[in-house]
Parts: C-alpha cells; structure tokens; sequence
C-alpha cells in the first residue's frame, strides 16, 4: 500500500485525493459512484473508459471547474468543499488542461490564447512575449502567432491548447484527448513533450480512447466503468519511482 | 530568445466596447449629466447670489423712526429729528457699531419718488426717518440688546436687520437644493441602474469567456476590472457628451436671466470653483460607473463556481 511508505508521502504528497466522491446531475442517477483516488506527485496516468462514462466529470472536478455531489475532493492538499473563490483560482493556476474542444477564445489570436495563463496571473509582458514565442516555435505555429482559431486547423487548434496548457510549467496536467486531431508525425512530439513535463515533476492525467497510445507509454490507466474506477497498473507509479528506496 | 521582435498586438479578452448595450449606456449617462449639469449650475447660482445678499446684509441694519403724530408740523418734525438723535447716541455708544448715519432729506426724497413722483417736499409729509447702521467687519451684534437700549432711548425706534424677507429667500433656497440632491439621487440612480443592466447584458453574452478565464486561473477580481475600465469609459464619454450640451443650456438659461430687470438674477455669478464642479461631473459619473460594474461582476461571478 502506498501509505505504508511515509517516505513517499513526504517525497510524493498527493497532488489529488478523491474520498467516496459520487457526481450527479440535477436529481439524476449518480454518474460517478464512490470514487478513491490518490495521485501522486509526479505520476502519470491515462484515464480510460466509453464515451459517456463520466471521463469529462472526473477531470471537470480535478480542474476545479465542479464539485462533487458527495465525498471529498483535496487538490494540492486543499479540499475544495471549503475552499473559497480566490483560493481555487490560486489553485488554477497550477492546473494546465487541454480541453477536447480546445476551448480557445475565438476573437484572441494564437499569441494572446497562449499567453492566457500568464496575463491572469500578471506576469510582465516582456517575459510572456518570450515565453510564449518560444513555446509556439515547439510546436511548430511561430508562422501562425497572429491568427485566430477561425482560421486555424483542428490540429493547429489542438496545438495552441496545449501550448496554453503548459505555458505556466503547470505542477497537474489534465488533457482530454489531446492527440485526437493532431496528425500523426505531430503526436508522438506533443506526447514527448507530456513525458517531459512529467519527468521534470508535473503530475499528468491524459484521457484518450487510443489503444497505441496507451500501449505505446506503458503508464498505468485509471479505467472508469459501471460509475467506478479500476486502476490497472502500477498504482504507486511516479516519474522517479526509480530513486525511491 | 535572439529573434528578431516581433510586433504582437494584444487584444481584449473581453471586448466589451461597440454594441447597443455600450450605447445605451453612454446615452443614459450622456442624459444623467446633462440634466444634473443644468440643475447645480442653477442651484450653485442662486446659492453664490443668497451668500452675497447674506454678507452685505449681516454687515448692516436700519433703525426706522416712526414720524411724530404731533399737530403742528413744525414741532412734529423736531419731535421726531430729537428721536432720531437720541437714537443715534444709542447707536454710537455701541463698540460694534462702526458707522450710523440717518438719511438725508435728499435720501429720503429719493427713496420716496418713485411711488409718490416729483416735486414732493418731505417736510409735508409724516414719513419715517431712517438710520443706515454699518456694523463693525467680524463683529457680532447682540440685536435684543440693541433693541432694548434703543426702546429705553426713544419709543419711537425700530431695528430692521433685513433678516425676515432673506429668511425666506434662503428657505427658497433650500428648497432648490433638495430638489438638486433629488436629481443627484436620480442621476446616480440612472447611472447605477444603466451600469448594472449592461453589465449583467455583457456577463451574459461573454460568459463563455469568463469561463475560460476562471479555468486559466483568474480570480473575480481580474474579469471585474476589466468590466469596470470599460464602463468607467463608456460613462465618460458619455458624461462628456451629456455636458457638451448641458454647457450652451446653461449659457441660454443665464443670458434670459440677465435679460430679467431689477438685477437681482445678475447677482448669480459660478465662481472658478463651481465650474470645476460643473466640469468633473463627467468624471463622477465614471467613477459611479466602475464602481457599480466592480461590484455587480463580483456579484454575480459569486454564483459561478
């Protein structure tokens, strides 16, 4: 058990906690039952399940963007029950997340939806030009810097919302599907760049419905079925599992 | 990075400038002004012209000799020339009494002319003799005292220290100011209101976007000010235009005023300060404006998680 280990709690706290979280909507049925979760620092994981199987209300609650119906969700050690407005938006800005639908802002350009993360956080805009110039030379739009998402392929949208999402060298990474509409000689780099943030210490959660992907990243795979969670794979997983006695 | 700069605009996150609801808002403030405009100056006006009327009038006061019923008119008119000199002995044995003059008979005569024409010889007549008392700069006049020394002097003094009629000009007056402080309240009130509905409009119409600021990290503070610039501006502008037209009204309203005989409107100058009242009223109408869109984003962000 990973609890059994003191060692790896200090070293490894939990980046997330869930504690018999159950989700509904309105006075529907639960979509999520009795949910425990404990994501360590540094650890990478896939989340796996049929469409409709709740992977959007599980990562929606690790954004911060809901709360649970019942139960208890701890983000970086703060339960969100009691956590005020202020204190959740500090939280944020530790979380990068990659939407499914990207989630750009249509009338900002490629620069300005990147730079995002770093003007709410009223970084100097010298270092943001720098920064994000940098990123979108990565990923390979630096010709695209001015154009708006209208104007952008599903691909090169893909790219600017995940440029957006590691911009601020976030400590949790959530990204839903995030290789879906890149193409394929593009992924494999955008997937690097994940194992890198993560080997540098940021907590990733990657849900896909892609059997290579998970095939090809030997990760383990939080699996949502029948309104519960299975974790296959090792569960006391993290980047430096290797340095941990 | 050793790139050559590149020139980046940055855009708004939220424009919230253009659309009917940004006009609607300026037309709104634009009216609030102008009719705020138009009232302080009117009231500020009559204010300035009542504190000039008060400060010559505290400085003086009038003793009024009531003419003597004596049949012979010769000895009626030295009865009441010695009442007027008993009076005036009162008077200048008072410290805070700088000067006391009666009337002279070509005063008096003047002052009786125009209800009673030319050619008139105050001799004949049994009318009041007058005293213009000036009192000492600073000093307060006890005027029961007065009244009571003139009366053990002479039965026939009385003190009238103008007070009574600039009383009621005053309640007048006053009576202006509410109605000021009520448009004030209206103003404000159509100002918050206009804020508020175009706020609430706006929230509405970006919320997709405040959505993804929050889950960027924003606080309610940074989608607020940036709400509250924007209609702090639009209110502004909009003053701005209201005061445009809310200045030539005012000039109109004061050159028929100085068309009204008897300069007593004339009086009624706006001193430097209370154009500069005048002038910033745009200004408050901006900062009631960034105040109440301030306040209603964080208001309503409080229901969104």
């Amino acid at each position: 058990m990973i609890n059994a280990n003191s060692n790896i709690n200090t070293k490894y706290p939990a980046i997330i906690e869930m504690q018999n979280v159950g989700i509904r909507y309105d006075q529907g049925p639960e979509i999520l039952s009795d949910i425990r979760l404990s994501l360590r620092k540094g650890s990478f994981h896939f989340l796996t399940g049929k469409s409709g199987a709740g992977k959007t209300s599980l990562l929606s609650m690790m954004y911060l963007a809901q709360k649970p119906s019942r139960g208890t969700v701890s983000v970086f050690g703060h339960n969100v029950n009691f956590a005020n407005r202020d204190a959740l938006a500090m939280l944020r800005r530790k979380i990068g997340v990659v939407f499914q639908d990207f989630r750009l802002i249509d009338h900002l350009s490629a620069f300005d939806n990147v730079a995002l993360p770093l003007r709410v956080c009223g970084m100097d805009e010298r270092e943001i030009r720098k920064r994000v110039m940098e990123l979108l030379q990565w990923v390979e739009l630096d010709k695209s810097i001015q154009a708006t998402p209208a104007t952008l392929s599903g691909g090169e949208k893909q790219r600017v919302a995940i440029a957006r999402a590691v911009i601020n060298r976030p400590d949790l990474l959530l990204a839903d599907e995030p290789t879906g509409n890149v193409d394929n000689d593009i992924a494999p780099k955008l997937m690097k760049l994940f194992v890198e943030l993560n080997r540098l210490g940021t907590t990733v959660v990657i849900a896909t419905h892609s059997e290579k992907l998970i095939h090809d990243f030997a990760y383990p795979r939080l699996h949502l079925q029948n309104h519960g969670l299975k974790i296959y794979g090792p569960n006391d997983y993290t980047n430096m599992r290797g340095n941990l006695v | 990075m050793s790139k050559k700069p590149v020139f980046i605009s940055r855009h708004e996150e939220l424009p919230l400038q253009g659309g009917s609801t940004s006009l609607f808002l300026q037309i709104m403030v634009g009216i609030a002004v102008f009719l705020f405009s138009v009232t302080l100056s009117g009231v500020l006006a009559i204010n300035s012209m009542l504190l000039n009327w008060n400060e010559s009038i505290l400085g003086s006061l009038t003793v009024q000799i009531m003419p003597s019923t004596h049949l012979n008119q010769d000895k009626a008119i030295a009865e009441t020339l010695a009442h007027q000199e008993k009076a005036l002995d009162v008077l200048r044995n008072i410290n805070e009494v700088e000067k006391a003059e009666p009337l002279s008979d070509k005063q008096l005569t003047k002052l009786i002319q125009p209800w009673l024409g030319d050619g008139i010889s105050i001799q004949n007549l049994p009318i009041p003799r007058i005293i213009d008392v000036k009192i000492k700069k600073g000093a307060s006049l006890d005027y029961m005292d007065l009244a009571y020394k003139l009366a053990q002097a002479t039965p026939m003094a009385s003190v009238d220290n103008h007070k009574l009629w600039l009383n009621k000009l005053i309640r007048f007056a006053d009576g202006l100011k509410l109605l000021a402080l009520s448009v004030l309240v209206l103003v404000v009130m159509i100002t918050s209101g206009a804020i508020f509905y175009t706020t609430q409009t706006s929230l509405g119409l970006h919320k997709y976007t405040i959505q993804i600021l929050h889950l960027m990290g924003a606080k309610d503070t940074y989608v607020a000010q940036q709400f509250a610039k924007r209609s702090a501006v639009l209110a502004l502008q909009g003053g701005f235009f209201g005061l445009l037209v809310g200045l030539p009204t005012i000039f109109g309203i004061a050159s028929l005023a100085q068309q009204i005989e008897g300069g007593i409107i004339s009086e009624a100058r706006l001193s430097f300060f209370d154009w500069g009242a005048i002038l910033s009223l745009p200004i408050l109408a901006g900062l009631i404006a960034m105040i109440t869109a301030y306040y209603t984003v964080k208001q309503t962000l409080q229901k969104m998680m």
